[in-house]
């Protein structure tokens, strides 16, 4: 007896299989046409390591919609947010991005992905043309590189460069006064990690000639024991050390560095630090860490920044991230455009906003602008200040100066063949 | 039934038209299915449903190549996702940094990843189980370790940046929604075919053979480690292709594609389907990208959900969906036979 295998259960299978796609894929299609409310879709990661971050753009940006839908909503229309978890794949990001618009009907785009997420989110803004604001990417190359410029695409993040050469002058500034010539580097071993670190020192030299750099340590991104490098560290016996660690990295490794007491023999420079996700979470923070501002209620120190951190911590029990304050920013450069086009239609929206000057609580005179000729979001507070170890954290910051940030931002633009 | 059963043969001339005629058929049914998916943009708008059928066509490729080193041959490979990885690079990478014609830059990535798998694959199929799956893994690390550190080349864990340019040849622009889908559908039914032809061949009943008995078919005079190389290197043009199918949909490439999480999505749509049929992961890839875009429309916590259908299915059915069919459906016809 032989029998061949039977074509027909792989055949009906696969059959049911296909019209249960077709079915599963089609229900959610919902008639869009001249819907009043409008629906902004937002790609973002809520779950691995950095879900704490993605939940807190979409508190940020929940606590936003509510006072635009208050105020009468996005020229007339109210808004409806739909946000899905991208888990931190740019495949899975690209492909949530298209199933938010050619499925779920978003007429316009938050995307608050990080990192290659962002890279993968705008190349879909591209093909569909979708107007979009990308909200937590920092890397500098999303808006600076002219390749990547679309004209429905704009960024409300802080840009690495700018954070560079604030910090790289900040620094070299305590340098001099202290006379600190030998550095130390310590930060993850990933594009962001190397880019910033170099762009930092780039910086430092040039403003601080006679510093040099005596030790370089990369650890790997994640990494749960710090040691090695502690100790590597501490043999160079360096004056300062800089690192961009951040979050769960950098508050390990400053628990783990409390034991060798090496925050009393070196000046440390922490970028990431004056995060409320770093400052809360580590147990003995260190008097005089120098940090750059994340996002901090107390900088810039006005009355409606005050505000703005503590209704957030009152709605949702924690302290706004650096990406809240980012998102959020999308969202007022949003309402305020749509309501000067008086259209919620993306092409209009994006007209008005190249340029556009707002009022905005995280600005470094109280308004922030889109930049018109590389759609990026310049004019937010930047500065530096050192750590205590408790409220309000950072209580002095020392504000970058907008105008050397834009004369050095040209140049660098410059040397990387982008002008 | 097994495949040797089914294989066995009483005389040369009736297994000679036998194999013909289950090729025309194979045929048959690979020009239907590609009927059908190509008109499918007639009957619906749904840009959603051709998105879906692009990734399936990304995957399904790459899981079913997966299926004939581990279904086939017996070779479970912790590191196939590196071939994804390395077909979106090298595709991505071409077209950006020489800008031919798109076929021109698919053959040079089909013959770039059949170098790099020849000297992977002399070195891994030496080895068995265990073993073998942790050196694909560590040569999977090690390509994407590369991806990572060599920032200037391949963009770093930024990916590569500003889209992948897609001139039009012969007519077909695939920065058209549509003509991306016809093509992609295309590239899998062909795909499924050559690989189904392998497995039915001659060389598929020696890889079989040399699961169930590697020391027999060594005696028979089969020369093991070539084989096992040959459908290594065969199994990785599969992935590539399936990698350069995921790059033209999202237009980049990014490391993550060439992340052992990739590798394990694979084992896990295998595990899903089934490998003892040829269909059972193009059937696990449906499954699990249905499971994932619905899942995730509804909750953040996808985790969980997707962790207690492994459970159900190892636990359960201790089988893939298609295994479970099939048995069942030979279960049933056996006892009807009884009767």
């Amino acid at each position: 007896m032989t029998r061949t295998r039977m074509p027909g259960i792989s055949r009906r299978s696969t059959l049911a299989l296909m019209g249960a796609g077709t079915m599963s894929v089609a229900a959610p299609w919902v008639a869009r046409a001249q819907a009043k409310t409008i629906k902004i879709g937002m790609p973002t990661i809520l779950s691995g390591r950095v879900a704490q971050l993605g939940t807190s753009s979409r508190n940020a940006v929940m606590l936003e919609i509510e006072k635009v839908n208050a105020a009468g909503g996005l020229a007339g229309r109210q808004i409806e947010m739909v946000i899905r978890d991208s888990k931190g794949q740019p495949q899975e990001a690209a492909r949530v991005a298209r199933e938010l618009v050619n499925t779920d009907g978003c007429e316009l785009m938050i995307d608050a992905e990080a990192s290659s997420g962002a890279f993968a989110v705008h190349e879909v803004a591209r093909d569909l043309g979708v107007f979009c604001i990308h909200t937590n990417s920092e890397t500098s190359a999303l808006t600076a590189d002219p390749k990547q410029h679309i004209p429905n695409a704009f960024r409300t993040a802080r840009q690495g460069v700018h954070d560079s050469i604030v910090g790289g002058s900040y620094a070299a500034a305590i340098a001099k006064a202290k006379g600190l010539k030998k550095w130390a580097t310590c930060s993850p071993d990933y594009a962001y990690g190397r880019d910033t670190t170099a762009e930092f020192t780039l910086y430092l030299k040039r403003f601080a000639p006679d510093v040099e750099i005596i030790s370089e340590s990369w650890p790997k991104l994640f990494q749960p024991d710090y040691t090695e490098v502690v100790t590597k560290i501490l043999q160079a016996k360096p004056q300062a050390l800089y690192s961009c660690l951040w979050g769960g990295d950098l508050t390990s490794y400053i628990d783990q560095a409390n034991i060798y007491a090496m925050f009393g023999q070196m000046e440390v420079f922490a970028v990431n630090m004056a995060d409320y996700t770093a400052l809360t979470v580590v147990k003995n923070l260190p008097k005089g860490i120098h940090s750059g501002n994340r996002y901090i209620k107390t900088f810039p120190t006005t009355p409606e920044n005050a505000a703005w951190g503590d209704a957030y911590k009152a709605k949702f029990n924690e302290y706004p991230t650096n990406w809240s304050w980012e998102n959020a920013t999308a969202i007022m450069l949003m309402a305020e455009a749509a309501k000067k086009a008086n259209s919620a239609d993306g092409k209009k929206i994006a007209e008005v906003l190249k340029g556009l000057t707002i009022k905005c609580p995280f600005g470094a005179d109280g308004t922030v602008t889109m930049r018109g000729d590389d759609h990026t979001l310049v004019g937010y507070a930047i500065g530096w200040g050192t750590t205590i170890p408790q409220e309000p954290y950072v209580p002095e910051v020392k504000a970058g100066d907008w105008k050397t940030i834009f004369e050095l931002e040209a140049e660098w633009k410059k040397s990387k063949g982008y002008t | 039934m097994t495949e040797l059963e089914a294989g066995r043969a009483q005389t040369l001339v009736p297994v000679r038209s036998a194999a013909a005629l289950q090729r025309y058929r194979d045929v048959l049914i690979a020009l239907i299915a590609f009927a059908v998916l190509a008109s499918l943009p007639l009957f619906t708008g749904s840009k959603a449903l051709l998105d879906f059928v692009i990734r399936c066509s990304a995957y399904g490729l790459f899981a079913t190549s997966l299926n004939l080193l581990v279904g086939y041959t017996g070779l479970i490979s912790f590191g196939h996702g590196m071939f994804f990885g390395l077909g979106a690079y090298s595709f991505g990478l071409i077209m950006q940094k020489l800008g031919v014609p798109i076929p021109m830059a698919f053959v040079t990535t089909l013959a770039i990843t059949t170098v790099v798998a020849a000297i992977i694959g002399a070195i891994c199929v030496r080895l068995k189980e265990i073993y073998f799956a942790f050196v694909t893994l560590a040569f999977q690390m090690l390509i994407h370790s590369t991806i990572l550190s060599w920032a200037s080349f391949t963009g770093g864990d930024q990916g590569l940046r500003g889209g992948i340019p897609r001139p039009v040849f012969l007519g077909i622009d695939l920065s058209n929604h549509v003509h991306l889908y016809v093509t992609s559908c295309a590239l899998l039914i062909l795909g499924l075919l050559a690989m189904r032809q392998i497995a039915q061949s001659p060389f598929g009943y020696t890889l079989r053979m040399i699961r169930d008995n590697a020391a027999r078919a060594s005696f028979l005079g089969i020369d093991v480690w070539r084989a096992k190389l040959a459908v290594f290197v065969l199994a990785a043009l599969f992935a590539s292709m399936g990698g350069m199918v995921m790059a033209l949909f999202v237009s980049g490439a990014y490391p993550e594609f060439a992340y052992w999480t990739i590798s394990g999505e694979a084992i896990f749509i295998n595990m899903l389907g089934g490998v003892s049929t040829f269909l059972g992961p193009m059937v696990g890839t449906v499954l699990l990208l249905l499971l994932n875009d619905t899942v995730t429309r509804f909750t953040e916590y996808h985790g969980i959900v997707l962790g207690i259908v492994i459970l159900f299915f190892a636990l359960g059915l201790r089988k893939g969906l298609l295994d479970f069919a099939a048995d069942w459906f030979a279960h049933r016809r056996e006892t009807g036979e009884g009767r």
